[in-house]
């Protein structure tokens, strides 16, 4: 026991410093070579996220469920006193539906959130280490590119795609609706 | 009808038969011969009286030959025949009369005859008388009258009659003795035939019915004999073994006979032992007293460590509690340092020193969350020590309760311990005195069975004895059965 306490008090003793040095150092200029990424797991799977392509994360919202909710279309939520409608990203990603999800990303091109049951962490990875789709062998959709850092390895899933296919998605139900 | 008898009364039986057979054939052999004998005597009677007949014819016929030749002559040597003759003739005649004194016409004969012989022997003396006295012519004279010769005719005649009529009576007798000898013949011949057909006849009737009964009851004798032999020989068997037996008692008694006394001496030590083990057990039963209170002490501790640990339990699950808000803390920040992020990179230029110090924020998050986990961990194997040290102690306490409640039993078991071995004390004081006694007594039942085994050995003579005559006894049935049975068989 006592060897745990003087570990804990040694870590606490590194996190001063780490924190107290990263106010001392001068600003990072090679931001270009580094991307900063979340880290989540779908159904036991790794996926990262890119942090660019999010407005915010957000654990235990509540999610209103909507009348004739669609395939993956869990309900809305209120996210910075504005409502968006959240998706379960298991099953866009093709996974069985996670129940219920802890965690929300909300997508910084449009007012849609994802959800997802377990949230890692904030990862930053060099550009290097984001290798295109072709360098795995990813069977589920919107991967469009692979993120590898040393023996660990995340599929990359691109948002903007996925978005992509909901705005479709949409714009062919406002179609049908329109004929009938 | 014959099977009811025994040996005796059916050996008597035809031995009395074939004796009874034999005393028919003497009776009647023996009244024939006297038959025979008797008229063997009849003749020869006649023939006595017959040859006395002639001797007094001869008589006389001297008498008259001396007459003649002394008037003859005139010498009295001539005279002697005259003198015999007249010295045997009354005694030829009474005894011819007296051998013929069953004859009536004998008798009659006689009495004619006597008169006769008296003047024939008067004329005779009257002639010698004549020439003695007067001389040779007066003599003659007398002679030549003739009467001396018809006496004398007279004479012969009565004699000659006589002789005939013992003829007569001898054919008859002599025709009797033939019939009678006939008749013996036949009774010896037909009579020893049928007493020996007889006796034959028994005797194959008693064989029989003898070696038949003889034969089943030698049988059962041999069998009798062959069974005794057998037990005999078991007997014998068995007698050894006994023998043997009491031998291996004998030995095993003198071991037990040692062995006792060996216990004697061991039980007088326990004895010792005993009493010492009451001595001490009065020692220990203050110290068990002791152990008692030292035991309450413990108990009363044991119950102090439940109490602490169930508080440490308490503070562990507060600690917990505290350290989940510190992981809801640094899993926030962590959100608001993700999302100061965004932010920051959202206001280009002027968000990069917000977003150096949200990146710094969210890494101190990071590490705060692990070190929360690290500290959950520590707090769970914390919580699951004194959940096990409660457990443990709690299992101490009802450990030590049943401890000393099992040592109330015990120093309970102990007093009476110590009053059993008091009483052991006594006991063993008596079972020495008893194992003394055991031990005399082993050396009675030692000299007993001593006494036993000589018995057991005569008796194993005995039973070679009785084997050997048991099988002299089936040799001799085995010889009888030969012997009786080789008809038979």
């Amino acid at each position: 026991m006592s060897e745990a306490v003087a570990r804990l008090a040694e870590q606490a003793r590194q996190l001063r410093n780490d924190f107290d040095a990263g106010f001392a150092e001068a600003a990072r200029g090679d931001d270009a070579v580094l991307a900063d990424l979340l880290t989540l797991r779908a159904e036991g799977e790794p996926y990262a996220l890119r942090l660019a392509e999010i407005a915010g994360l957000f654990a235990d919202r509540k999610i209103t469920p909507l009348p004739g909710g669609r395939a993956g279309l869990l309900g809305c939520a209120v996210f910075r006193g504005s409502i968006a409608p959240v998706y379960d990203l298991h099953a866009l990603l093709g996974h069985a539906a996670a129940a219920p999800p802890h965690w929300l990303a909300l997508a910084a091109q449009a007012p849609v959130a994802f959800a997802f049951e377990a949230f890692e962490g904030h990862r930053s990875v060099r550009q290097g280490a984001i290798l295109p789709r072709e360098a795995g062998d990813f069977s589920r959709p919107f991967i469009r590119d692979f993120v590898s850092e040393g023996q660990e390895g995340w599929p990359l899933v691109h948002l903007p795609s996925v978005l992509a296919a909901l705005g479709e998605r949409r714009a062919r139900r406002n179609l049908g609706s329109q004929e009938d | 009808m014959f099977r009811g008898w025994t040996f005796g009364q059916r050996l008597a039986a035809g031995f009395g038969i074939g004796a009874a057979t034999l005393l028919v054939v003497a009776a009647l052999g023996f009244q024939t011969n006297s038959m025979l004998t008797q008229n063997t005597r009849s003749v020869t009677h006649t023939y006595q009286v017959q040859k006395t007949l002639t001797e007094l014819t001869a008589d006389i016929i001297d008498a008259e030959t001396g007459e003649r030749g002394y008037i003859i002559t005139g010498d009295d040597d001539y005279l002697t025949p005259y003198r015999a003759a007249l010295a045997r003739v009354h005694d030829d005649f009474h005894r011819a009369q007296q051998l013929t004194t069953d004859n009536p016409s004998q008798q009659r004969r006689f009495a004619a005859l006597s008169p006769l012989v008296d003047r024939r022997l008067a004329e005779l003396k009257t002639g010698v008388d004549t020439r003695r006295n007067v001389g040779m012519q007066p003599a003659v004279k007398v002679v030549l009258t003739n009467l001396g010769l018809q006496t004398m005719l007279q004479i012969r005649a009565v004699i000659a009659d006589a002789i005939a009529e013992e003829d007569r009576l001898l054919a008859v007798r002599a025709a009797n003795t033939k019939a009678a000898a006939q008749l013996a013949t036949a009774i010896s011949l037909w009579g020893g035939l049928l007493g020996a057909i007889l006796v034959l006849g028994i005797g194959w009737f008693m064989a029989r019915s003898l070696s038949g009964q003889i034969g089943q009851a030698v049988s059962r004798l041999q069998n009798s004999s062959t069974e005794l032999q057998a037990a005999a020989t078991q007997q014998a068997t068995g007698a050894k073994e006994q023998s043997t037996a009491t031998s291996e008692i004998t030995t095993t008694i003198s071991e037990l006979l040692a062995t006792s006394r060996q216990i004697a001496e061991s039980a007088q030590s326990v004895a010792q032992l005993a009493e010492q083990t009451a001595s001490a057990s009065r020692s220990g039963h203050g110290t068990v007293e002791q152990a008692g209170e030292t035991i309450a002490g413990i108990r009363r501790q044991v119950d102090q460590i439940v109490a602490d640990m169930l508080d440490l339990g308490k503070k562990s699950q507060e600690v917990g509690a505290v350290l989940e808000i510190v992981s809801e803390l640094a899993e926030q920040t962590n959100i608001l340092a993700i999302n100061a992020t965004i932010e920051a990179t959202g206001a280009g230029e002027a968000g990069l020193r917000f977003g150096v110090v949200a990146d710094e924020i969210r890494k101190l998050a990071d590490r705060v969350g692990g070190s929360t986990k690290e500290i959950r961990s520590l707090i769970d194997d914390v919580r699951s020590a004194v959940n096990t040290t409660i457990m443990a102690t709690e299992t101490g306490a009802k450990t030590v309760e049943a401890g000393a409640k099992q040592y109330a039993e015990v120093a309970e078991a102990f007093t009476e311990i110590s009053g059993l071995v008091a009483t052991a004390a006594e006991a063993a004081r008596e079972i020495e005195l008893s194992t003394k006694q055991q031990a005399t007594a082993v050396e009675q039942v030692n000299v007993a069975i001593v006494n036993v085994a000589q018995a057991s050995k005569e008796t194993e003579t005995s039973s070679g004895q009785t084997l050997t005559t048991a099988a002299q006894l089936a040799s001799l049935s085995g010889d009888i059965s030969k012997i009786v049975l080789r008809k038979a068989a």
